[in-house]
């Protein structure tokens, strides 16, 4: 788990992310985003497979934070929503860098696992 | 009671630091929740209650942990202090066994008295040494400085031992002294990359 900012640190010394971390960060590359917005769009994109609860959202948000990979872009009230002022999250350079790396990591495991046919083709 | 009470009442389960950063966007979060679920279902509070299960422990662990990293500094700065009182304590220790062997060159000083007053001196001296270690770690962390204060306490129960008649204030500083420098020295803590 990402826990402490380290001046210098490659993207890839933050891999493997854990699953939530890596949505998280997927989440906020389409832009700022509040709170419920990122739960929303982790669930929609992993079709309900991954439903973040408050607490473990603003655990990770708290040490992505800390880590450098998000930082904080204001309170303002949602525009669909026209409620309470709601604090918005963003990644940074670092969270970018980060999160591609993850994504590639990702990409090479599932094209090994099709190379060996674990998956693309149909059991027999 | 109302949904959004009981879910300020599991609020109480995460750290009060976590609780006062977070906790305004964690209700608000929760109020989307129960306006997009049936909050009296037993699935919403299982997912509810398996959340704050799954975060608070693992929120509750770091913030021991930061608080355990912040007293360790404090008791790094209380090291420092002592390691200075150490060294003073010894510089004093040297100047009074000076001060008592040049009145034992009037004559009113014994064998036993002024072999007692080299041994003083010796331990004033490892007791300066012992402070000086403390501020200056080496490689070696903190055994030069427990042996320098143990040799230190060595001396000053033989030098009590040959004169019988040392002062109770210096009796009080040369064993209670080391034995307290060493309790602190042995005390279990956490390795800082600051040093003592």
């Amino acid at each position: 788990m990402v826990t402490k900012r380290r001046a210098g640190r490659p993207p890839e010394a933050y891999l493997p992310l854990p699953p939530a971390t890596f949505h998280i960060l997927l989440a906020l590359a389409d832009g700022e985003l509040h709170g419920y917005a990122i739960m929303k769009g982790v669930a929609a994109r992993s079709a309900g497979t991954v439903r973040l609860g408050p607490g473990t959202l603003y655990g990770s948000l708290k040490r992505l934070l800390q880590a450098g990979l998000v930082e904080e872009g204001g309170e303002r009230p949602d525009p669909e929503r026209g409620d309470e002022r709601r604090r918005y999250y963003r990644l940074t350079p670092l969270g970018l860098s980060v999160v591609r790396a993850e994504a590639r990591r990702l990409d090479a495991m599932v094209r090994a696992a099709r190379r060996k046919k674990l998956i693309g083709v149909r059991p027999a | 009671m109302s949904a959004e009470r009981i879910y300020r009442l599991l609020l109480r389960a995460y750290p009060p630091d976590f609780r006062a950063e977070y906790g305004r966007e964690m209700v608000l979060l929760f109020r989307d929740q129960c306006r997009e679920s049936d909050v009296r279902t037993i699935g919403f509070w299982a997912a509810v209650i398996w959340d704050v299960a799954r975060s608070a422990p693992a929120l509750r662990a770091e913030a021991w942990c930061t608080r355990g990293r912040e007293s360790t500094r404090t008791i790094e700065v209380i090291m420092k202090l002592a390691a200075i009182l150490t060294v003073l304590v010894g510089v004093f220790g040297i100047l009074n066994a000076m001060v008592e062997w040049g009145a034992g060159l009037t004559g009113t000083i014994g064998g036993m008295h002024a072999l007692a007053l080299v041994l003083g001196v010796f331990a004033s001296a490892l007791l300066l040494a012992a402070g000086a270690a403390i501020l200056r770690p080496t490689q070696r962390g903190r055994h030069a400085p427990r042996l320098a204060l143990l040799a230190s306490l060595v001396l000053i129960v033989a030098a009590r031992l040959l004169h019988p008649w040392m002062s109770v204030f210096s009796q009080l500083v040369g064993i209670g002294f080391p034995v307290a420098i060493l309790i602190a020295l042995y005390w279990p803590r956490r390795a800082s990359p600051a040093g003592a």
